[in-house]
């Protein structure tokens, strides 16, 4: 029988397995039971705002092209030729009617149905049913508020169930204002880590930031908002392994520009109505969308995708985001922020890189790999606050979001489906 | 201009010497050797279908995006004024800066200089390519390879780089991080 990797945590005493950071076994049961299972980020509504509009991505390790077809109608597939398996499309995005694979020249319309055979008549006698050959479908295609997503798993909750109380969380970043956000910039790099890494410190790694980021700070590109003591705010965790650092209402986190506080300022008020009371009460700066996607919105408005690469690598695809309804000289102002702070040469994010590496890499090492991860910081000090509707810390900063992303990933990993998932306690009562 | 051989030897050894000061680690003097209204600006390259590609049939051909230049904003990876490429060099002084800690090992190689008229008789345009090896810590390695079109203005009888705009030849970046100045 094969192992039992959800034993690898332990979210009761904080502790985790370095094993489920470097191995293959593991890894590779990663991507079956994790990025085949759950909702992943595809990409932005405003990236394909046309008929024709394609956009290639990845859902783990399988390519996937996100095509709005002539209609409107958007769809996913697997961006792999039904013939010998060539990956179709090979370009990031454009505009497309039909797409044709460079190997022997299938031809599919950009509603997925396969037009074009090559000697379809004299080779294969007109024997092969081009309505069996169109290209794969993901299981479920839904969108949040702009944000595309998909799951191979056709018995996953629908996008709505799966998000739950995060969906609120996410509207904080992507629905402040009438029109939502666009895409004003796009970043993609190597990093030499495992994807989690990033993951859980895009989620719950407050502690980090007085100490790795704080030269970011004294020299004016960050305000540094969890690096003051007066600050306030907790860790949030919403369900379902989704994770938040969030501030207090009045904690500023917006980049240290004179214009774009005063945009923040003037926009309260409507942000304030759109949000609700909860807003009144927290002010989420970052968190992770289990188990590969994180939104960002202090020091620049990014969100980004962890593509996992094998256990060692990690390539990320970040995008700046800025509401749509911004006068143009703040969209300017944010992309600026966006590539200053946070992108391969952001004075904030070049900084996460070697320790996530160096995290991952000693995990290498048979006696380093005996030593479990320790994430026990406020173990026993959260509770389930009805107002967040999630899990709070007692004090900001926490490894409570850790040890729920961890859980999350442990109870997939031992789960032999979305059934068995469904019929596990709601998190309220686990921990009542 | 092309024809004239101690012009552009003075602007090539103006370019080894720039060279020279990053890959020993002079940044104060080296931002010095740039103008106060400097925009200095690095991007990647996207990855797109040309025109003619037959992978495609196009549906909305005003969709199409003929030059990947044309998203340079998008895909920057540098965009720096005088100011705040002085905070990032200040930012290297600070001891927590931890991608270059412990610091890179940078070798410059500039190549293919040409030298054109600039705006006035006070700048030249000047084109030159780039390979960037930086050797980290034990045995980390990265190539940064790219075109850079500088504008070089005198000032005080002095070369000043008033404008430098960077494309890096990546789609993907391999590098884990860009710490390390061009
Ligand atoms: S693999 Fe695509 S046409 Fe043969
Ligand atoms: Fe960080």
């Amino acid at each position: 029988m094969a192992e039992d990797f959800g034993g690898l945590v332990d979210s009761e005493q904080g502790l985790v397995s370095r094993r489920i950071f470097i191995e293959p076994e593991i890894y590779e049961a990663e991507q079956r039971q994790i990025f085949a299972r759950c909702w992943l980020f595809l990409c932005h509504d405003s990236q394909l705002p046309l008929p024709g509009d394609f956009f290639s991505t990845w859902m783990g390790e399988d390519p996937v092209l996100v095509v709005r077809d002539s209609g409107g109608t958007v769809h996913a597939f697997l961006n792999v030729c039904r013939h010998r398996g060539n990956r179709l499309c090979r370009a990031d995005h454009g505009n497309a009617a039909s797409f044709t694979c460079a190997y022997h020249g299938w031809t599919y319309t950009n509603d997925g149905r396969l037009s074009g055979v090559p000697y379809l008549k004299e080779a294969y006698h007109n024997e092969l049913d081009r309505n069996q050959w169109g290209l794969v479908p993901v299981a479920q295609l839904d969108q949040y508020k702009g944000l595309w997503f998909a799951t191979f798993d056709a018995q996953a909750p629908p996008l709505r169930d799966y998000l739950g109380e995060m969906a609120w969380y996410l509207d904080t970043f992507v629905d402040r204002r009438d029109g939502g956000v666009e895409v004003v910039a796009t970043h993609k790099w190597i990093m030499p880590c495992n994807w989690k890494f990033p993951a859980e410190n895009f989620g719950g790694d407050a502690y980090h930031v007085p100490w790795s980021h704080l030269s970011a700070v004294t020299t004016g590109f960050s305000s540094g908002v969890t690096t003051k003591p007066a600050t306030t705010g907790a860790m949030v965790s919403p369900g379902n392994g989704h994770v938040l650092i969030c501030v207090g209402p009045d904690d500023v986190g917006d980049p240290p520009i004179a214009e774009v506080i005063a945009y923040e300022q003037a926009i309260r008020p409507e942000v304030s109505a759109r949000l609700g009371p909860r807003a009144r009460r927290i002010n989420p700066l970052v968190g992770t969308v289990f188990p590969n996607f994180s939104l960002l919105r202090a020091t620049s408005r990014t969100f980004r995708v962890w593509h996992p690469r094998g256990p060692g690598k990690t390539e990320v695809w970040s995008y700046v985001f800025i509401d749509k309804a911004a006068p143009p000289e703040i969209k300017e102002a944010i992309r600026l922020a966006g590539v200053r702070g946070f992108s391969p040469s952001g004075s904030f994010e070049q900084d996460d890189m070697d320790n996530w590496q160096e995290c991952t890499q000693t995990c290498r090492g048979v006696a380093s790999r005996r030593m479990p991860l320790n994430m026990q910081m406020g173990l026993g000090r959260d509770r389930f606050d009805a107002e967040l509707g999630a899990w709070a810390s007692a004090y900001r900063i926490s490894e409570s979001n850790h040890r729920q992303f961890y859980r999350r990933w442990a109870e997939l990993m031992a789960a032999g489906g979305w059934r068995e998932l469904a019929a596990a306690p709601a998190r309220e009562q686990q921990y009542a | 201009m092309r024809n004239d051989p101690d012009l552009i030897r003075e602007v090539e050894q103006f370019l080894y010497r720039e060279a020279r000061l990053l890959d020993e680690r002079r940044f104060h003097e080296w931002v010095g050797l740039f103008t106060d209204d400097v925009r200095y600006w690095m991007a990647g390259r996207s990855n797109l279908y040309p025109k003619h590609s037959k992978a495609i049939s196009i549906l909305d051909p005003s969709r199409y995006v003929e030059d990947d230049t044309a998203l340079e904003d998008e895909l920057a990876l540098l965009d720096e004024t005088k100011e705040t490429l002085m905070s990032r060099v200040a930012r290297l002084d600070t001891g927590m800066a931890w991608a270059e800690d412990p610091p890179s090992r940078t070798r410059h190689m500039i190549s293919n200089i040409e030298v054109e008229p600039g705006a006035d008789e006070n700048e030249l345009k000047v084109y030159s390519n780039f390979i960037v090896y930086r050797s980290r810590a034990g045995s980390e390695e990265d190539f940064y390879v790219g075109a850079r079109q500088d504008v070089l203005r005198r000032v005080d009888g002095e070369w000043k780089i008033a404008g430098r705009k960077m494309t890096l030849d990546q789609n993907v970046l391999s590098a884990k991080n860009v710490s390390i100045f061009f």
